[in-house]
């Protein structure tokens, strides 16, 4: 039987379907919980919090979702060492909760995803790269070294920003999990200006990431037949498999089902 | 009555309202009575051009609507065709398309905002799922710096909206033109699935005499007040302040959650086998929405004013029951159903913690009486025959049919040499300056703002293919393609031929991916309906779509007319017939973009060019004086389009491009270009003289000498790389369809011809890129 994992919905979230898609294709026990049922999380073993506006993203990106009672078991089970995943809003409203890089009080956040540097909205696709080792993030179990992912990053708010310490910090004590890099896995500028190159954070247990990037809008064949394509057939199921982005989440349901000792 | 007569004029007046005289004599002699200010507002909305189509309904008739693909043809909110069959089930493609020109032209962020709001709503009250949105955009020019912010403007507002609510960007065009300096052009296209079984219709059910109408959204306010009368003016500068009051006030945070709610009252109606009726509200608000809902299923209505949340105390009946606050839907359903309904919205979605005042609310019933009746604190304010309201009036504008100038052979010879008068030149300085052309340049930058991968459903997202893609169904290889054409700088030529060539372009674009076209819509953008040239061009406009639908057996499944695209200065825009097409695929693992895949592919080209540069850009950018536009033999083109059809489904093509706006030689630097983020492909062009030996083109005449011009000439056709060329030829021959091998793709970053001339793609890419990217600004 596998774990069961819930998938946040604030107002203004609209990544959740194809997230718990994602999850559901990697063997996961996911389902869908809404702001106005808060008493239900304490049942979950793992949570992802999907992409979206949270909240209209007022104040800033995550902040007003944060404090939202909705938040309350999601922090407290991420302090007991359940893990947490989240994807672009979700990353945001992860760092504005204190829960990544967690290095201050809750909800009390010492870096931010903050307005990309072109002041705008963008969407293109990128490749994120894990910096950190295999070890640093039990909640991707199994995954390789120099793990290279593809993903869309599609934000407005994805520049980390941090004071110098603070990025110091993050960066020695190995919190900056994924940086951007090309499909052949070397670094390359992100499109958002992030300090340190910073796709993704991990708190220091490594059960909690918040990854900018969202690797569930490449993670079946036909996302990204280009790539593959230099014979033109591809076999039906071939295209409608999960491939790319899905290997996080692969990795994530291991870490969830306690398959690899973390 | 002639008193009666006389104060229902005056009043007419006095509210500033759009209603002719006539049309005020006539509500008032149906009446018999002084028509409340509620009723003349009502009417003023619902017999606005924008409502009634007064002008153009008669000439619309002429469109073909039906065939094997149609679910659900026009006369609803969207028209409906079939997608195909999975695991038993029946998919249906919602499809809406709208303009939003004037509200854009006033607050251009709110106005292209609230247009992506209300087409949603027009697929969503369908019972669909919102899956894509595009929007064609026309420009004024970018020197002008009103123009430069309405440009800018509209494309936040469409991101910010779009974006919010999570719906994919899937494409849409953009042309720029000295017509839309006065007047922006802004149509937006939306696409929705629902399983033909659980189609809702916008109208009373049968027998629901009694059952509840519930108000469902945004509390009522004074925003877009008089929007549907408003968008049927010519825009005049000294009104500018006043006619923004009429613009509606977007709230997608709001939208978002609303669609969440719908859905999950979709799924409670079809466990409990549920019948309702579902409509949005636009052009003329509450009273419209109800009236037109009951009106179409026969029945009558009675709504309680004062029932309506609003923002505001002391609202007024009239701005009540027709102000166009947006954000807002309207349900039929049984009173046993009504509790659930109203705690999904209020409770599980808490709407009223969403937005202030926003909720679900009972404001009325469904009566069998044909009238509809609004009180306002016990008052009657509004006590009218549905039909007459609904049924609108009907004009026979005069029109003058354009007229179009011809050339003669030796002056269409005679320009082109002008144009070139070096025949040993480069193709290629003159291919930098065409892509970097207004119309040809890159559309990434305006693409990179839109979430066009929101929902996970994307294959193709805009800009990687001549149509954008989408496999809806989770698990299923059904993929949807939205292709778009419509060429203001064709429609100025001829209208009628420049219909032609937009229903042309869009097929050919879910044609290139693989798509198969089983559905058009329209949205008509035309001048002042009362000036005969104008409604000219408008009718010859509507002669061209019915003869090239008719002729490629494909149905208008829904549409829209924009009239009154006029400055107070008198400047209309270009005739501007916009078509969308929808293609379906039965397997998305064989769609195929339009960026090169391989060395050593040959580049072939499918259609047969013409020496017809009127209105081309490369017309544009050597100033040659052309007149005539492409032809096209329908039959020819159908064949040359289910070539391409089948020689993708049978994996015989690695990528095609339509021939548009530059010509082949401009889709082939596309193609190159468009290769690098995957692999650095080049090509290798053959001399352009032995693209005319007769044995390859078919045998006509349309080529009667050699020349370059022919590398960029616009026709309908496809440039295609192709994995197999023997078998291509052959299904070729098989078809009836000649396919013309122009150069091979080479492993080196760079456009070569004839061992004399080559280019960089890196050149070819600046050049492509800048313009647009300079303007939008680059994002990676």
């Amino acid at each position: 039987m596998s774990e069961r994992v819930a998938v946040v919905v604030f107002p203004g979230t609209n990544s959740e379907d194809e997230t718990l898609r994602a999850l559901l294709a990697v063997g996961l026990d996911g389902e869908l919980v809404h702001w106005s049922q808060p008493e239900r999380l304490a049942q979950f073993d793992a949570f992802v919090l999907p992409g979206g506006f949270a909240y209209e993203d007022r104040i800033r990106a995550g902040a007003v979702a944060a404090h939202d009672a909705v938040m309350d078991p999601v922090i407290e089970a991420a302090q007991a060492g359940k893990f947490v995943l989240g994807i672009c809003n979700g990353a945001q409203v992860l760092a504005e909760a204190g829960l990544v890089p967690g290095t201050g009080p809750l909800r009390r956040p010492t870096a931010a995803f903050a307005p990309n540097d072109s002041g705008r909205f963008q969407s293109v696709h990128v490749h994120v790269k894990l910096t950190v080792a295999p070890e640093r993030v039990p909640i991707l179990a199994g995954i390789e070294p120099n793990a290279v992912i593809p993903a869309w990053a599609s934000h407005g708010d994805g520049r980390l920003a941090a004071p110098a310490d603070e990025l110091a910090r993050i960066e020695r004590d190995g919190h900056r999990a994924f940086v951007y890099c090309d499909r052949d896995g070397s670094e390359v500028p992100a499109p958002n200006g992030s300090a340190l190159n910073a796709a993704a954070l991990v708190n220091r247990e490594g059960n909690v990431l918040a990854i900018m990037p969202h690797p569930e809008r490449d993670a079946w064949t036909y996302q990204h037949l280009d790539v593959s394509r230099e014979n033109a057939r591809i076999e039906t199921a071939a295209a409608l498999a999960p491939s790319g982005g899905i290997r996080l989440f692969e990795h994530f349901a291991r870490a969830v089902n306690g398959k690899v000792p973390a | 009555m002639t008193a009666v007569l006389d104060d229902a004029l005056a009043r007419g007046r006095r509210l500033g309202l759009a209603l002719s005289d006539d049309e005020l004599r006539r509500i008032a002699e149906h009446l018999g009575r002084v028509p409340t200010d509620t009723e003349l507002f009502a009417f003023d909305a619902q017999w606005s051009e924008h409502c009634s189509y007064k002008s153009s309904r008669e000439h619309l008739k002429k469109l073909p609507t039906e065939g094997p693909s149609v679910l659900l043809g026009v006369g609803e909110d969207a028209g409906i065709v079939r997608l195909g069959e999975w695991n038993g089930e029946t998919y249906g493609i919602v499809v809406a398309h709208e303009s939003h020109n004037h509200p854009s032209q006033v607050v251009p962020f709110e106005g292209a905002a609230t247009g992506i709001g209300g087409i949603v709503r027009d697929v969503l009250c369908m019972g669909a799922e919102v899956i894509g949105v595009a929007d064609p955009l026309r420009f004024g020019r970018l020197e002008n710096e009103h123009c430069r912010y309405v440009a800018q403007q509209v494309v936040d507002g469409i991101a910010a909206y779009g974006n919010a609510i999570g719906v994919p960007n899937v494409g849409g065009d953009v042309f720029i033109d000295e017509s839309f300096d006065d007047n922006v052009l802004v149509n937006v296209v939306a696409l929705g699935l629902v399983k033909e079984k659980d189609i809702i219709h916008s109208r009373a059910p049968q027998g629901s005499a009694g059952w509840d109408i519930i108000l469902v959204g945004k509390a009522t306010d004074r925003s877009g007040f008089g929007g549907a009368s408003f968008s049927s003016l010519t825009l005049d500068e000294e009104d500018a302040e006043a006619n923004k009051g009429a613009v509606q006030v977007p709230d997608p945070f709001l939208k978002n959650v609303l669609m969440r709610a719908t859905y999950a009252v979709f799924a409670q109606l079809r466990a409990q086998n549920v019948t309702a009726g579902f409509k949005d509200l636009g052009a003329g608000g509450l009273a419209g929405c109800s009236a037109e809902l009951c009106a179409a299923g026969g029945m009558g209505a009675e709504v309680e004013l004062e029932r309506v949340s609003t923002a505001q105390r002391d609202l007024p009946p009239e701005v009540i029951a027709i102000g166009e606050t947006q954000e807002r839907l309207c349900w039929i359903v049984p009173p046993s159903f009504t509790p659930l309904l109203l705690s999904i919205y209020n409770e599980t979605y808490s709407l009223p913690r969403i937005a202030r005042g926003a909720c679900a609310a009972v404001i009325g019933k469904v009566t069998e009486t044909g009238r509809y009746v609004a009180k306002h604190h016990g008052e009657t304010v509004m006590d009218v025959d549905l039909e007459f309201l609904t049924g609108g009036v009907r004009y026979s504008r005069e029109y003058v049919l354009p007229s179009v100038r011809t050339e003669s052979v030796a002056e269409r010879d005679e320009a082109v040499r002008r144009a070139f008068p070096d025949a040993k030149q480069s193709p290629f300085d003159l291919l930098e300056r065409i892509l970097a052309h207004r119309d040809v340049g890159s559309r990434a930058p305006i693409f990179r703002r839109y979430d066009g991968v929101v929902r996970g459903c994307t294959a193709i997202p805009p800009g990687f293919a001549d149509a954008g893609v989408l496999v809806p169904v989770p698990g299923a290889p059904l993929a949807v393609a939205l292709g778009i054409g419509g060429n203001p700088r064709y429609g100025k030529v001829d209208p009628h031929r420049a219909s032609v060539l937009a229903v042309a372009e869009a097929v050919a674009q879910v044609t290139a991916v693989g798509a198969a076209p089983v559905g058009l819509t329209d949205c008509l953008n035309f001048g002042d309906p009362t000036v005969p040239e104008q409604m000219g061009a408008f009718v010859a406009a509507v002669h061209g779509l019915a003869e090239a639908a008719r002729a490629l057996r494909i149905p208008f499944v829904s549409g829209n007319v924009s009239l009154y695209n006029r400055s107070s200065s008198g400047n209309h825009v270009a005739p501007s017939p916009i078509v969308s097409c929808i293609g379906t695929m039965a397997d998305v693992s064989r769609a195929v973009t339009g960026a090169f895949k391989r060395e050593g592919s040959v580049i072939g080209v499918v259609g047969v060019p013409q020496h017809a540069y009127g209105g081309s850009v490369l017309a544009e950018v050597t100033g040659m004086a052309a007149a005539t536009l492409p032809e096209i033999d329908y039959e020819r083109f159908a064949r040359a389009c289910r070539l391409v059809r089948e020689g993708i489904a049978r994996g015989l093509l690695l990528a095609v491009r339509d021939v548009s706006d530059g010509g082949i030689l401009a889709a082939i630097a596309e193609m190159a270009v468009a290769a690098s983020p995957n692999r650095t492909l080049g090509a290798s062009l053959r001399h352009y003289d032995t693209i005319y030996d007769v044995d390859l083109w078919l045998a006509d005449d349309v080529i009667p000498y050699t020349d370059m011009a022919v590398w960029f000439a616009e026709f309908p056709g496809f440039v295609c790389e192709m994995h197999d060329w023997d078998a291509f030829a052959s299904l070729g021959r098989e078809l009836g369809v000649k396919v013309h091998p122009v150069g091979e793709t080479t492993a080196e970053p760079y456009l070569r011809a004839d061992y004399r001339h080559e280019i960089s793609l890196d050149q070819l890419r600046e050049a492509w890129e800048a313009p647009l990217r300079d303007f939008y600004g680059s994002a990676a």
